[in-house]
């Protein structure tokens, strides 16, 4: 083929372009770390890495609301082994409090129950996150209150809060609620922690009625009524607690679970994304020798500048 | 027989010959980086000889014509390719200009260790879509929690900018690629209006004189400026003038412009090409005129609709979640978003310095329920029956790899076809382009032709002396 005088610094030219633009494109895989960065690169490929960044995003998500939950349950889980504390207090005053006692001993422990009543009340305003723990959904007041009469006994303890609990999603489509509500009478829902009708509980009627016979000296009432409905009281807030055991045992499974899928899900990410480092940097060190030697042997034919001049005189 | 005086006119003709030999050496040289130049040759014909007794006699050489070396079929292939290969680019240009609009890339080594993950481009819109469900879920977690609240806000308010300042940036570019078509009608014009005027100038300079291989050169060097623009038929008449039309309608006739071209008003403000005085539209089918157009009302268009279409469903379906929900104050009824696609979307007003607003909760009264947190958060990975039974954030991710895959397509087809333009610019360079060794040897034989002939001048006017002074 004939070549005429500008086809050879034409050429050089495309060439030298083209090594460049591959030396950038290789040279930003090696610096990036990527083998596709920009939506054109591998367009196919750059879908599924979305969607996969996407579900990786979710799963790293319902690890912090596993996480929340945890701290709720923990919180709830601390509150109720107080209230387990209680419990097995008053059951033991029930039983000191046969008919042996003098009435000014009968009276001292109606005041400890007095005592109990008001650190259960305590504990079951507790708050986590800002929102009390055991009003069921309705958090923004506390969920128990106490009356007492002039002397300081306890008269009364009324529930404010609601029988329904929130759930929060620990994973696709499954939800959990750690939450336990102070009460549920309705009969179905989530067991009430200090009140269910179905279970006979009622801890803190229970309490003041104790406290009511203690003050009244009424021995044989304590222990044919209180103690057995304190017991019940005990059973209740004990499956309570193992119930939260359970939530807990629950949350950690399904926290490591969706660390192994997040872990599997990064790695297909990377597999589809990231550039093999060494066989990029064996495409860029190729790709610099062909360039270097289009440099070379370009400078040399173009510096020499041989033509037919040379030799004219 | 010649005689003397014959003799000594064939050594000034051959003179002339050489000179002239010389000059188009030169002539070639010095256009030897003119990529529009095709290099020349001299046409030497033996002169009429002279018949005698003996037979013919040869009286000389003389220059019949300087002809070019180009091949019009080869120009007119050029002008097909300059044609598809400009479409390509300025598809590239204007896909490149949305992609950078867009601006969604993977950054970074994936880390396997890390526990939070970027969608996308951090700060972009797939990343804060995503961060808008998550910070749903977060809620749902803690239904009253002012810091959650605040959190969904903030997020929901940096999600509807993304989205109101991607709809400005693809109307930018919009614009620009509207402004480059309008550009492009112009400078084609004045390119029709320049061929024209070379036209005249061809059939009036070639009447019975030989080809004007220069103005030639000249008017395919704007005929291929043209076909970069738009992708013009030539055709030539017996005259020498090349004539352009597009679609059949004639636009250059001889040294006249028929037509010019006009961009109009399609409608929705998106300009298209017509005639400007018989108003025909025009189809075109390469130059970077249709490639801006097919880009404008092809990936461009659909990547704009595809986001507004996603801002547009997601105001719908997340209001519709969220209107039946309480506040803490237990008021309902309010929207989340206002506005109705990627342009306007925004958080409701009411919301930005009033967090309690928030209709988190499902039942009247009861702030710790977060029913309708709930349901947002779940959202993420329902579909959408109008976004094509997609998630939100499968449907954005679909319409940018879109955009994404117009570009690669557009890139590969541009890579292919400029092997083959450069191949036939090779080609080309190989018949009509300058060599410069080639020039020097001509320079040299015409050189050494014309010492020959001054050489026989001086030889017959040496015998004309000894004639002159033969009776002395």
């Amino acid at each position: 083929m004939r070549v005429a005088s500008n086809t050879f610094p034409t050429s050089l030219t495309n060439q030298l372009a083209t090594l460049t633009a591959q030396q950038n494109r290789l040279q930003n895989q090696v610096a990036t770390g990527k083998r596709i960065s920009q939506l054109e690169d591998d367009p196919a490929t750059m879908r599924q890495v979305l969607d996969l960044q996407v579900q990786d995003s979710q799963i790293a998500q319902y690890r912090k609301n596993i996480s929340s939950l945890q701290t709720q349950a923990t919180s709830s889980y601390n509150a109720m082994s107080g209230l387990q504390n209680l419990s097995a207090r008053a059951g033991e005053i029930a039983t000191l409090a046969d008919g042996t006692r003098s009435p000014q001993e009968l009276s001292t422990y109606a005041g400890e129950v007095t005592q109990l009543i008001q650190q259960g009340v305590q504990l079951m305003n507790g708050t986590s996150q800002g929102a009390y723990l055991f009003g069921g959904t309705q958090s923004s007041q506390p969920p128990f209150v106490a009356t007492s009469d002039a002397s300081g006994n306890v008269t009364g303890v009324t529930y404010q809060g609601n029988d329904s609990v929130p759930g929060a999603e620990i994973a696709a489509g499954a939800t959990v609620s750690v939450q336990v509500p102070g009460a549920n009478t309705s009969g179905s829902g989530p067991g009430g922690l200090i009140t269910d009708s179905r279970n006979g509980a009622d801890f803190f009627n229970h309490l003041i009625a104790l406290q009511n016979h203690l003050l009244a000296g009424n021995t044989s009432a304590i222990s044919s009524q209180d103690a057995p409905a304190l017991a019940k009281d005990e059973d209740n807030i004990t499956s309570q607690i193992a119930n939260n055991g359970l939530v807990q045992s629950h949350l950690s499974t399904v926290d490591s679970l969706a660390s192994t899928q997040s872990l599997s899900v990064k790695q297909t990410i990377s597999q589809d994304s990231d550039a093999d480092l060494a066989e990029t940097l064996t495409q860029l060190s190729a790709t610099q020798s062909a360039y270097q030697a289009a440099l070379q042997s370009g400078a040399k034919l173009l510096s020499s500048n041989q033509t037919l001049l040379n030799y004219l005189t | 027989m010649l005689g003397l005086f014959g003799a000594l006119n064939l050594g000034a003709r051959s003179l002339q010959v050489q000179q002239q030999g010389v000059e188009v050496a030169g002539h070639n040289l010095a256009n030897v980086n003119n990529t529009a130049y095709a290099r020349q040759r001299l046409d030497i014909q033996t002169s009429t000889p002279l018949p005698t007794t003996i037979g013919n006699e040869g009286t000389g050489a003389d220059v019949v014509a300087i002809t070019q070396l180009r091949d019009t079929l080869l120009d007119q292939q050029i002008q097909g390719e300059t044609s598809v290969t400009s479409y390509l680019q300025s598809q590239q240009t204007a896909l490149q200009s949305t992609e950078a609009g867009v601006d969604e890339q993977l950054q970074g080594s994936t880390s396997t260790t890390g526990s939070t993950s970027n969608v996308g481009s951090p700060g972009g819109l797939a990343s804060d879509l995503s961060g808008l469900f998550n910070s749903f879920q977060d809620l749902s977690t803690a239904a009253s929690s002012i810091t959650s609240r605040q959190a969904v806000i903030a997020q929901a308010q940096q999600l509807t900018s993304q989205f109101n300042q991607l709809d400005q940036r693809l109307n930018t570019v919009n614009g620009q690629l509207n402004q480059s078509v309008q550009t492009d009608v112009t400078s084609a014009n004045q390119l029709m209006s320049d061929i024209a005027g070379l036209n005249k100038q061809i059939v009036g300079s070639e009447a019975g004189t030989g080809v004007a291989n220069d103005l030639r050169d000249l008017r395919q060097q704007k005929v291929e400026a043209l076909t970069k623009l738009v992708n013009v038929q030539t055709s030539s008449d017996a005259n020498g003038d090349a004539n352009l039309s597009i679609g059949g309608q004639l636009l250059v006739s001889g040294g006249t412009v028929q037509d010019t071209l006009q961009t109009y008003d399609s409608g929705d403000s998106q300009l298209l090409l017509r005639t400007a005085s018989a108003g025909t539209p025009l189809t075109l089918t390469g130059g970077s005129i249709a490639g801006t157009i097919d880009a404008r009302d092809g990936a461009l268009k659909s990547l704009h609709d595809g986001v507004n279409n996603l801002a547009s469903q997601l105001i719908s379906q997340v209001n519709a979640v969220y209107r039946p929900g309480y506040d803490l104050n237990g008021n309902t009824g309010a929207n989340f978003f206002t506005g109705t696609n990627a342009s306007d979307i925004d958080v409701n007003a009411a919301l930005a310095n009033n967090p309690s607003a928030l209709q988190a909760s499902g039942v009247a009264g009861a702030t710790g329920d977060n029913q309708v947190a709930l349901a947002l958060a779940q959202m993420s990975n329902a579909t959408q029956a109008g976004l094509g039974n997609q998630t939100f954030a499968q449907s954005y991710n679909g319409t940018v790899t879109d955009l994404g895959s117009a570009l690669n397509s557009v890139n590969s087809q541009l890579s292919d076809q400029q092997s083959v333009q450069t191949m036939l610019q090779t080609q080309r360079s190989s018949l009509s382009g300058v060599s410069v060794d080639e020039e020097m040897t001509n320079l040299v034989m015409f050189q050494r032709a014309f010492q020959a002939s001054a050489h026989l001048v001086s030889v017959v006017d040496q015998m004309l002396s000894v004639v002159v002074t033969l009776g002395q």
